[in-house]
């Protein structure tokens, strides 16, 4: 199975978290603003977005609320919540030390 | 709303069996974000057609989608599951303690399942609450049995104006449970099963539910229907925490073997022929929703 696509798996939550986190935003809104921040690396499978997201708002990490936009048309934004931000820096911490660690072993050692 | 997306949608809320407000909102925010993509999409060009069907297939199957959604909305928490089991731990409780020969004791238990069952009707019907929900249903069913004890003449009266209330009442709760989910209607009726398939058991000879004989064989028999209520709470917690449609049937379907199993242990030569032919015919009834979920889904995976 392809890698990129595991570890994508692997942080889906943590990515759905910070990308709500930076502003309250919609389903369609975070898959257009993943895929232009990973510069296109991230292709989220836009079907398991959805389930994702109600899986994340039942454990009260971000919750759901229907808003009118300017056009008339109604999305449901998510926001995170206090519990959603506690756990976000908790993981943002491991993610941190895991990729020091990383670089720390790939990265060849300064002479 | 476009005829693609539209039969899109027709055809997720088919595939989820979940509480039809939360459906409801669900596939209105599928809907919002098929219509963004494709509107995304006739701005690059596309025709109407050709964007809705990109935005549907970019989405993914409705079987798909509608059984990942079905994973997180049907499975309850620990909590919940406690909750369900409680009633049938309770019941254990008071078989393993013999107070069920106390009418006091019975009474508190059954007035706190009703009062429970009623909240949880009016709190937008949690998970929790379909075991309760069955529960309720025994003073029904007992008061019109026990409208044979009237005296002459007051019974046809009492049967006559108490079954098509007591019908209604009993279509009624069905049917609200049904629009849920079909398992859930197991789900409601197990207990009443287990206490049914235990009358069963009763020897014929004396009367029914008249007589010490019958209450000597509920006592011998006491701790096989505490075992048969702890393996419908048992049964109650996987179904409750299942996040798969299918470990939930099983959970039921493993009930049933377990009361079958119990009941012959217990009854020996008690049941009779027609007793045996009723017991299994109505574990055949508590399962039907099983069976429809299969032939279902054996339907829409061929279609």
């Amino acid at each position: 199975m392809n890698y990129g696509r595991e570890l994508l798996k692997g942080n889906t939550d943590s990515l759905l978290l910070y990308l709500i986190n930076c502003h309250p935003t919609y389903g369609y809104q975070i898959i257009k603003e993943l895929e232009k921040k990973s510069n296109g690396y991230f292709q989220f499978k836009e079907g398991t977005l959805y389930p994702a997201l109600h899986r994340l708002e039942k454990d009260k990490f971000i919750t759901g609320k229907w808003q009118m936009l300017a056009n008339g048309q109604q999305r449901r934004y998510y926001y995170v919540t206090r519990k959603g931000q506690q756990i976000l820096a908790k993981r943002l911490a491991a993610w941190q030390d895991f990729s020091v660690a990383i670089k720390a072993i790939i990265q060849p050692e300064a002479t | 709303m476009a005829d693609n997306l539209s039969r899109y949608l027709d055809s997720f809320k088919a595939c989820l069996e979940i509480d039809s407000a939360v459906k409801e909102s669900v596939s209105r925010e599928l809907y919002t974000h098929l219509e963004d993509k494709s509107q995304e999409l006739k701005e690059k060009g596309l025709s109407e057609e050709e964007a809705d069907k990109v935005a549907i297939q970019a989405l993914g199957s409705p079987k798909l989608v509608a059984q990942q959604t079905y994973e997180v909305h049907a499975q309850g928490s620990w909590q919940e599951a406690f909750f369900a089991a409680l009633p049938h731990l309770l019941v254990t409780l008071v078989l393993a303690s013999y107070y069920w020969q106390n009418i006091l004791c019975l009474s508190i238990v059954l007035i706190a399942t009703v009062g429970i069952a009623i909240y949880g009707w009016h709190r937008d019907k949690p998970i929790w609450f379909f075991p309760w929900l069955g529960y309720y249903l025994l003073p029904v069913i007992a008061t019109g049995i026990l409208l044979i004890f009237l005296p002459q003449g007051w019974t046809w009266l009492g049967m006559l104006i108490y079954i098509p209330l007591a019908l209604f009442v009993l279509v009624y709760i069905v049917r609200q449970t049904a629009n849920r989910d079909w398992l859930y209607v197991s789900l409601m009726f197990a207990p009443l099963l287990v206490i049914y398939s235990w009358l069963l058991t009763l020897s014929p000879k004396s009367g029914f539910l008249s007589g010490n004989l019958q209450l000597v064989q509920l006592h011998v028999n006491a701790p096989l229907i505490g075992i048969s209520f702890l393996a419908l709470a048992v049964s109650t917690v996987v179904f409750i925490r299942a996040r798969q449609r299918w470990y939930k049937a099983i959970a039921l379907l493993a009930l049933s073997t377990v009361i079958l199993a119990s009941v012959a242990l217990a009854s020996r030569e008690s049941i009779g022929f027609w007793g045996w032919l009723i017991l299994i015919l109505s574990l055949l009834a508590f399962t039907a929703p099983m069976w429809i979920q299969a032939k279902d889904n054996a339907w829409r995976v061929r279609f």
